[in-house]
């Protein structure tokens, strides 16, 4: 009998029931949106920072002092410790392999130019370049990972090829020499013979000492430096999580011998991608090393990463209390205008207990069926906007599902509660008499 | 004396339903017409049509020089606003207005209020220490005289009540039924709906009615019995 | 009597109308929330960016930025040229400013980069550093100088050392302040004096290159360059980009982002309203069929219908961005740690939002206009 008071209870005032369905749908939909985009939110907006470019350096331990200027080493080739580029593929190998977005290595050769005549730095590097990594698999990396803001006029050389990028500014000084598709010599500085033919390709302006300078394939700058197989510094672009109180004791524990971290708070920190930690892991596959976080990048990523979520948070949470309220409102407003129904039911002899199961019935499992669809609706929703704001389709977290259903049960039932108890305590004859 | 009603052959079909078919009857100034008939005999309908509410399938409804079946919208309107005054048997009034802001509900509607007029009418209707009051702080048939104050308010040509006293108890209804004697002393011109023959008798003359047809009964004016 | 009308109508109906006022209020509230904080927002974080150092460079048109032991002749600028254009500008937008000037001297026969700078910007202009020290006051002070931390462990120099540097046959000494963790090229440097280290290289008055702070959005700074290289057209003017390309995109996300909870938040309030509503149109066809019959037109009836839902709406608009003014300055302090002053502007434009969703919401009442007075009174 239950049920069939709920079917026809259901079947009646179609229109009424259209206009709750939208809200229940509408609402949930919100509500799934905003928490799938919260999910993602923090890491989309840490692959954003990545644009700013490399977090970490990697230095050799024992090194003399770098003679560097805006970035760019003016040190001859003979002084200062190496790094081996073999070495590279086991980045990809450290537990946090997957946050490792990108690294790229650098080294800097004093060189000169048959054409000028002058002076240059040729800037080794990779622009796109596939490094063979322990488990058989290839990563493809390089300065359009570490360095996205480089743009080139013309295009970027291909790996291992006797191509070159030049300098805008120095461009600038020697056009003809440097015009796109020319080709030009260079030697190591000071040295005599091994002239490598180089085509220029591109044209690069970073607005720093790069514009001063040749970049170069890191194979060919180490073929003139007579440094095969090498580099002097690496830069890292890694997905980090912002520092904690746990990330700086960690950090510190590194150089401080005082302080000690528990196993568990070594676990912890470990297993968390803060930039120490990746840091540490670095230095194990890779000895001799110095491993330093750039700290203008990290820190400032790391401060706006943590308000922005904290903000987005707050967001979230508005859009839920708007979408619970819509949902609560409903029910309640379908209760109140339902008052008759209640009086009649409670005039044939109905209890309270069972007129207000009737109806709890009744609003839960509309907002159960509401949030179904509102979660496919929501689902969509949370794609379009991902798509929109950050470029890339945000996935529905199948998690979620199980978690709006409920909500809109909970939220249903309490928004029908406040009338039903008032509803309670209706007299019949007042409700029939039409006041 | 003047004609305020002239109703020619009106009909009023609801799909297949004839609720009116062909009444015709006059109707004149100051005369007090009891409208009667079981349920379901048109009796509402026609005065819904004389009183601007709905329009006739077919026939004319000439009510002070104006015909209404060939009014539109807008005409209807005006033509409630200045000819017409109602009186429902379930009162009607706005619930969240007071006693004098229902009446001056008509008045803005007719053209422009005037509070002090409202006052007086209530005051003439003897509810005049209910002015402020709420319609749910009245009894029913404090109500009802402040929905008659409300008809009168705009000097109606014609004043239609839909059993009037239809859910008032006996005290009230002779309280009401007092207020429309008065009303028919001072000339007003009244169409009254009622089932009851002891109501019905109160009236200049009565108007059967049975399945939408005028009952040619003894239409004879008989003098209303005075209380 | 119209307003009357309107007023007794909200009154007498306020039991009914409760969740649109609560939907109405806390819309309001939120919305004129988030529209304060993007605002606000947007400027916190472009002061987060700026912290990443200058963001705007001039240097000469083309060349070295470099002295490279004396075997170059590096393109250098006049250092008054500079200033002159800096003090045409206004000056407020400008968090800090300093030239530049490096070479490559000699400290205990080991090739150090030196840069003289106006040592009081450096704080300013790097934000990040780490002093193990003292932060040097003046740009005046020819006998200070600050030591990255790479160039003390090499040269074993501890705060207070002094430091002897050799540039081709002159000499200079300065006594070590502090020695800083930069956490990048700069650990590698020397800081000293712009003057000092223009007297060491016998370059009186001129330097290598600028670079500013400027405050403000990428646009500001921008649009600042581009004033300040119509200054100076024989130099270079340039926004550096890393900066300014994160910065845009990460702000243009974020302002998305708000935009689009707004709207939801927008719909879900109008969705709440027209609920109320059309449970309301319902209990009001009786009101609105007796106002027929009274000579009421449809236009006026559903104006009154009208002006009660814009009345509700900036009412409720009001208290609700008054609410939201707190809300946002609570707000402000749990992100940024500084409040958020509510804009004034915020004000109309969420009491119109309101108002404008509250009159959709109010299409129920619209509808009432075709009620049939007839059925109605008749009471079906």
């Amino acid at each position: 009998m239950f049920a069939r008071l709920l079917g026809e209870s259901f079947a009646r005032n179609p229109r009424r029931k259209v206009l709750t369905a939208a809200a229940l749908v509408i609402g949930m939909a919100v509500a799934t949106a905003t928490l799938t985009i919260a999910l993602e939110v923090g890491d989309r907006l840490a692959r954003e920072f990545r644009s700013l470019g490399a977090n970490l350096l990697v230095t050799p331990e024992s090194d003399t002092l770098p003679v560097e200027i805006g970035g760019v080493d003016y040190r001859p080739v003979d002084e200062g410790a190496y790094l081996n580029e073999a070495d590279l593929g086991k980045l990809k190998t450290i537990f946090w392999r997957h946050n490792i977005l990108g690294f790229t290595p650098f080294l800097d050769v004093p060189a000169s130019i048959s054409e000028t005549g002058a002076a240059t730095t040729l800037i080794g590097t990779w622009y796109q370049h596939e490094v063979p990594v322990p488990d058989g698999t290839k990563f493809e990396t390089g300065a359009s990972a570490t360095h996205p803001w480089w743009k080139v006029q013309g295009r970027w050389f291909t790996d291992g090829a006797d191509e070159c990028v030049v300098g805008a500014s120095l461009a600038g000084k020697y056009p003809a020499a440097f015009a796109l598709g020319k080709t030009i010599h260079v030697a190591q500085n000071g040295v005599s013979g091994g002239v490598r033919s180089l085509v220029v390709t591109g044209i690069i302006s970073t607005g720093d000492a790069e514009d001063n300078a040749v970049l170069v394939p890191l194979a060919v700058a180490q073929e003139i430096s007579g440094h095969p197989g090498k580099f002097r510094q690496l830069f890292v672009s890694a997905l980090t999580k912002p520092a904690d109180a746990l990330a700086e004791r960690g950090e510190r524990a590194q150089t401080d011998k005082g302080i000690q971290l528990t196993p568990t708070e070594y676990d912890r920190w470990f297993c968390s991608p803060y930039i120490s930690s990746i840091g540490f892991q670095i230095r194990t596959v890779l000895p001799g090393t110095e491993v330093h976080a750039i700290r203008r990048v990290a820190e400032t990523e790391g401060r706006i990463l943590t308000r922005v979520g904290t903000l987005l948070w707050i967001v979230t949470l508005a859009a839920l209390g708007a979408a619970a309220l819509a949902v609560a409102a409903t029910s309640a407003t379908t209760v109140l205008e339902r008052r008759a129904e209640i009086g009649v039911m409670k005039a044939l002899g109905a209890s309270n207990a069972l007129v207000s199961g009737i109806f709890l019935a009744e609003q839960v499992l509309l907002a159960i069926a509401g949030g179904a669809i509102g979660f496919f609706v929501g689902a969509g929703l949370a794609r379009f906007l991902g798509e929109s704001i950050f470029g890339t389709p945000a996935a529905p977290r199948l998690i979620l599902f199980p978690v709006v259903l409920a909500l809109a049960a909970i939220i249903a039932m309490a928004g029908s509660l406040v009338p039903l108890r008032r509803a309670a305590h209706f007299r019949p004859a007042v409700i029939l008499r039409g006041e | 004396m003047a004609t305020v009603v002239q109703a020619e052959n009106l009909r009023k079909e609801f799909g297949n339903v004839r609720a009116l078919d062909g009444v015709s009857f006059t109707v004149a100034a100051g005369e007090w017409i009891a409208i009667m008939g079981p349920s379901g005999s048109g009796k509402t309908t026609l005065i819904n049509i004389l009183g601007g509410l709905d329009t006739p399938t077919a026939g004319k409804a000439i009510v002070d020089g104006t015909d209404v079946a060939r009014l539109d919208e807008a005409g209807l309107t005006r033509f409630r606003a200045e000819k017409i005054g109602f009186i429902f048997q379930q009162f009607h009034l706005v619930p969240y207005l007071t006693a004098v802001e229902n009446v001056m509900l008509a008045q803005y509607f007719h053209s422009t209020t005037d509070e002090k007029e409202a006052r007086q009418s209530l005051e003439r209707v003897g509810l005049g220490d209910r002015i402020e009051h709420l319609p749910s702080q009245l009894s029913g048939g404090e109500q009802q005289r402040v929905a008659v104050a409300r008809a009168l308010i705009n000097h109606p040509k014609l004043i239609l009540a839909d059993e009037p006293t239809g859910n008032l108890d006996e005290a009230n209804e002779e309280i009401v039924l007092r207020l429309l004697r008065e009303l028919h002393v001072e000339g007003h011109t009244i169409l009254m709906v009622t089932h009851a023959p002891s109501i019905g008798r109160l009236a200049d003359r009565r108007i059967e009615f049975a399945h939408g047809h005028l009952v040619p009964a003894a239409a004879a004016s008989l003098k209303p019995e005075l209380a | 009597m119209f307003w009357r009308l309107v007023f007794q109508l909200l009154r007498g109906s306020r039991g009914r109308l409760a969740v649109a006022i609560l939907a109405i209020v806390s819309g309001a509230a939120v919305i004129s929330a988030l529209l304060n904080l993007d605002l606000g927002v947007q400027n916190k974080l472009a002061q987060e960016f700026r912290t990443l150092g200058a963001n705007i460079v001039i240097s000469p048109a083309s060349g070295a930025p470099a002295q490279i032991s004396g075997a170059e002749v590096p393109s250098l600028m006049p250092e008054r040229d500079v200033q002159a254009a800096l003090q045409q500008l206004p000056s407020a937008q400008v968090a800090a400013a300093a030239p530049y000037l490096y070479i490559v001297a000699r400290a205990q026969n080991i090739p150090v980069v030196v840069a003289g700078t106006w040592l009081d910007q450096a704080q300013k202009l790097d934000v990040t550093w780490k002093l193990e020290g003292n932060w040097i006051a003046s740009r005046a002070d020819d006998s200070h100088c600050l030591v990255g931390r790479n160039v003390a462990r090499r040269l074993h120099l501890a705060v207070g050392n002094p430091l002897d540097l050799h540039y081709l046959d002159r000499s200079a000494q300065c006594s070590v302040t502090a020695i800083v963790d930069a956490g990048g090229t700069e650990d590698n440097q020397v800081f000293a004096s712009l003057r000092a280290v223009q007297a060491l290289a016998n370059l009186p008055g001129q330097i290598g290159l600028a670079q500013l702070s400027v405050t403000g959005t990428t646009q500001v700074v921008a649009d600042y360059a581009a004033r300040l290289a119509a200054a100076l057209p024989q130099y270079q003017v340039r926004p550096i980009r890393q900066v300014a390309e994160a910065e845009g995109a990460l702000l243009g996300r974020i302002r998305l982002l708000i935009v689009s909870m707004v709207l939801l938040i927008l719909i879900l309030t109008a969705l709440c309203v027209l609920g109320t509503m059309a449970a309301l149109a319902m209990e009001r066809r009786k009101d609105v069929g007796l106002m027929k019959s009274l000579g009421g037109s449809i236009s006026r009836i559903v104006g009154i219908f009208l002006a009660e839902a814009g009345v509700l709406g900036a009412a409720g608009g009001l208290l609700g961005t008054i609410l939201g003014a707190a809300l946002s300055y609570w707000m402000g302090l749990r992100v940024f740690g500084t409040a958020i002053a509510p804009r004034w502007e915020v004000f109309p434009a969420t009491i119109a939002l309101m108002v404008l969703v509250t009159l959709t919401g109010a299409i129920p009442l619209r509808l009432l206009g075709n009620v049939k007075p007839a059925d109605i009174l008749r009471g079906e």
